[in-house]
């Protein structure tokens, strides 16, 4: 008979040995204490072995990129998460989608913060991508050889404003259902193929059923799955085209540059997730997301407004269709689409606001400062029918 | 290492503030309001129960939501959620929100028919904001007092009800007939089309924005050309209960044929009428239609004049000012011009307005008096 000490410290020693070998089932591997451990875990790891195994230790400055890709990735995740929760709720038929709405506001456990997370995080998400391309212009990264993977982030541009535009109408209100025709409308502006390409996205002439299956369709499954599957090439091609931009000169010459990616890099991304998460729980926790009553197309809502990424465009629109709904968005497009081949220079690679850049910077400025402020006008400064109002005056109207 | 370290201890604060933070989104989900109500109402009626049984039912009651499925159309309501004593004859001289409905239950049982046919508001709600429509103009807010009255009109229509029970649907009825609404409204086909068909308008609209909006048009609709009527509220209660009655045919919610023995005797000991009679009951006169015996006056501000013509410093500019046509235009050459604009000013904007002989005259005596 041992005593009851040793007993205790054998079960003890028995229950760690289990965890330990758990953890090696899982991780193929003790935990990495040693550098070529460290290394190693990097390869073997399928989260990690996107990474390289050592990162240069500028690109890891928070200023370098300010963590926005990382943050798009992580947002694109999020609402993935919270996406398949709402599925569970929500069913895209024209007599029971506002109700359901309703039903994760009012009696689903936790379907008012899920809800409220997923639209602020859609929102967040068109914000960040955008800032992620304008850290990536200013800082020159999109010169050889990365002009392609500037393109991939072009299109995931794209797919992001598809991805909020689909999700825009599935709550059915009067919001939506404004917004939906309104956006639909600016594309129906393109010649000959813009009313057909309306067509073919409302699977008719007006929002009602058809649009809204569609909608769901493109919004739960359609849209996320290519940009699940570009979002990991643009990842690869990070890598492969030899990690975040840097200025020639600055190639380090000894080890003392680089850093192993495990565990600094693994941690710092890992508090960048946190942080976002806790960013988007508390604004989710404070402000509700929108929803007005139902859907009546009898009962256009005045002014109608397009989703806010749209409003530039629609403010644009109300100058002139053909400039605002057809030149504008193209001609941006396509500019996005070929300057990395246009701009080839090797001047102000991965370096803020180079000086020999100036004139590049200042082009961008000002389109970024067209952007904003068509986008601002279009969502502070309209009123009823259109008309100019300063944000202080009130609207006339019952609210 | 001291690195690593560094960036530890921040990702287990972060790590820390997340918990926090779901703690706080698990407590905000936890925590409802009508738990609250729930709650008070076990503990009242803890009080008033009379013997151990009922006691004991009561300390039986979870606490949770409660929804009616009405069986008569398809919806979801979760008022009962919060209004737990409609059914508890106990707590009939109750306050609000635990009182006891009055004996219309026993007809109207909400199994059938639920809550909002009859009182508005947003039946899948769970708060008071959102349930009872307020904050917000264009949410269904509740059926007060007489606005209630469109709600029975809309199933019962007038010849099932007591006069009383309808006298403001009437009145609102005798108003849009007064007033011309159907000069540039459509009802169900009949009417002008200058303004918005009006014939599911109160599917369409909420009473809280009728009534804004009949009180004062430009306020509610930017550019409105809707006359500014000079209504009293008492008018434009009326006018608005009235139209809340016209509703489309989702919420038009028509009482299903009784049986024999249960049939309703009409007040008017007739028997109920047919759906399309009903239908046209609920109709106001025709524009054209006879028995005109409101004044010149009245017609003038009814038959929507001052949208393009003002008198004094009040009405439209589209048209010359009225104040002195008296003095410019005899009764004839009124007269004519009301019966056919187009033969006395050819190519001018002035409306043809189909008036009747009688209305013409009258409308053209009171003009010459404005001197």
């Amino acid at each position: 008979m041992k005593p009851p000490r040793e007993i205790v410290q054998t079960i003890l020693q028995e229950f760690r040995g289990s965890l330990y070998r758990i953890y090696r089932s899982i991780f193929r591997g003790s935990y990495p204490a040693t550098l070529r451990q460290q290394l190693g875990v990097v390869v073997n790891n399928l989260v990690l072995h996107v990474h390289p195994t050592r990162v240069y230790r500028r690109s890891i400055r928070p200023a370098g990129t300010l963590g926005l890709g990382l943050i798009c990735f992580y947002l694109f995740v999020i609402e993935w998460i919270t996406g398949v929760y709402l599925m569970f709720y929500y069913e895209p038929s024209v007599s029971a989608a506002y109700g359901r709405i309703q039903d994760l506001d009012s009696v689903v456990t936790f379907g008012r913060v899920v809800r409220n997370v997923h639209r602020w995080g859609a929102e967040a998400m068109v914000v960040f991508v955008f800032l992620h391309m304008c850290r990536v212009f200013y800082t020159g990264a999109y010169k050889p050889p990365r002009e392609f993977n500037w393109v991939l982030g072009v299109i995931l541009l794209l797919l992001t404003l598809a991805l909020s535009f689909t999700g825009y109408l599935l709550p059915w209100d009067q919001l939506s259902f404004w917004a939906v025709t309104v956006g639909t409308n600016i594309a129906s502006y393109a010649p000959v193929l813009g009313p057909k390409f309306r067509f073919l996205l409302l699977g008719g002439d007006t929002v009602g059923s058809e649009a809204l299956l569609r909608f769901y369709t493109l919004h739960v499954i359609a849209v996320p799955t290519v940009a699940a599957l570009l979002i990991n090439y643009h990842i690869w091609r990070v890598i492969k085209d030899g990690g975040l931009a840097r200025p020639p000169q600055q190639e380090p010459q000894s080890a003392d540059g680089v850093v192993p990616t495990f565990p600094l890099v693994v941690y710092m991304e890992l508090l960048v997730f946190v942080v976002l998460t806790v960013g988007l729980l508390v604004v989710s926790l404070l402000f509700n997301a929108p929803l007005e009553e139902e859907a009546n197309p009898l009962q256009p809502s005045n002014p109608s407004k397009a989703p806010w990424y749209f409003l530039g465009l629609q403010e644009l629109v109300s100058y002139s269709a053909f400039w605002g709904g057809v030149m504008v968005p193209t001609v941006l497009t396509l500019f996005l689409l070929v300057l990395p081949y246009i701009d080839r220079g090797p001047d102000g690679v991965g370096e803020w606001f180079a000086r020999k850049r100036l004139g590049m910077i200042i082009l961008w400025s000002l389109l970024l400062i067209g952007i904003v402020v068509t986008i601002l006008i279009g969502v502070y400064f309209r009123g009823p029918n259109w008309n100019f109002y300063w944000p202080w005056n009130a609207w006339p109207g019952p609210d | 290492m001291d690195e690593v370290e560094k960036i530890e201890r921040w990702v287990i604060l972060a790590c820390l503030l997340l918990t926090a933070i779901l703690g706080w989104a698990a407590w905000d989900a936890s925590t409802q309001e009508w738990e609250g109500y729930q709650e008070s109402y076990y503990r009242l009626a803890l009080l008033r129960a009379n013997s151990e049984a009922q006691k004991e039912w009561v300390r039986a009651q979870p606490v949770e939501i409660k929804q009616l499925q009405p069986k008569e159309h398809r919806s979801v309501e979760r008022c009962i959620t919060c209004h737990l004593a409609v059914d508890n004859p106990m707590f009939r001289d109750a306050p609000e929100p635990f009182r006891a409905h009055s004996s219309l239950l026993v007809s109207h049982p909400a199994q059938r028919f639920g809550c909002v046919v009859c009182h508005g508001g947003e039946g899948r709600a769970v708060t008071t904001l959102e349930g009872h429509g307020q904050g917000n103009i264009r949410a269904k807010p509740l059926l007060r007092g007489e606005y209630m009255q469109a709600a029975c009109y809309s199933c019962h229509g007038e010849a099932n009800l007591s006069p009383k029970a309808v006298a403001a649907v009437v009145r609102g009825r005798q108003l849009v007939n007064r007033y011309l609404c159907l000069g540039c409204h459509q009802i169900r086909g009949v009417g002008g089309e200058e303004g918005p068909d009006l014939s599911a308008v109160g599917s369409n609209r909420s009473w809280l924005w009728l009534y804004a909006h009949l009180a004062r048009p430009q306020a509610i609709v930017v550019g409105s050309t809707m006359p500014v009527f000079l209504l009293s509220r008492a008018e434009v209660k009326d006018i608005t209960i009235y139209l809340m009655t016209l509703l489309d045919s989702r919420d038009r919610f028509r009482n299903t044929p009784p049986a024999a023995e249960q049939r309703t005797k009409s007040y008017q000991g007739e028997e109920p009428k047919e759906e399309a009679k009903k239908e046209k009951e609920n109709l106001p006169e025709n524009a054209a239609a006879e028995k005109f015996r409101y004044d010149g006056g009245l017609l003038f501000h009814g038959a929507g004049c001052t949208m393009c013509h003002s008198i004094g410093n009040r009405g439209g500019e589209v048209g010359p000012a009225l104040t002195y046509i008296g003095r410019k235009r005899k009764t004839e050459e009124l007269e004519r011009l009301l019966r056919d604009p187009e033969e006395v000013l050819p190519g001018g904007k002035m409306p043809q307005l189909y008036l009747n002989d009688e209305q013409i005259k009258t409308l053209a005596a009171y003009l010459s008096t404005l001197q």
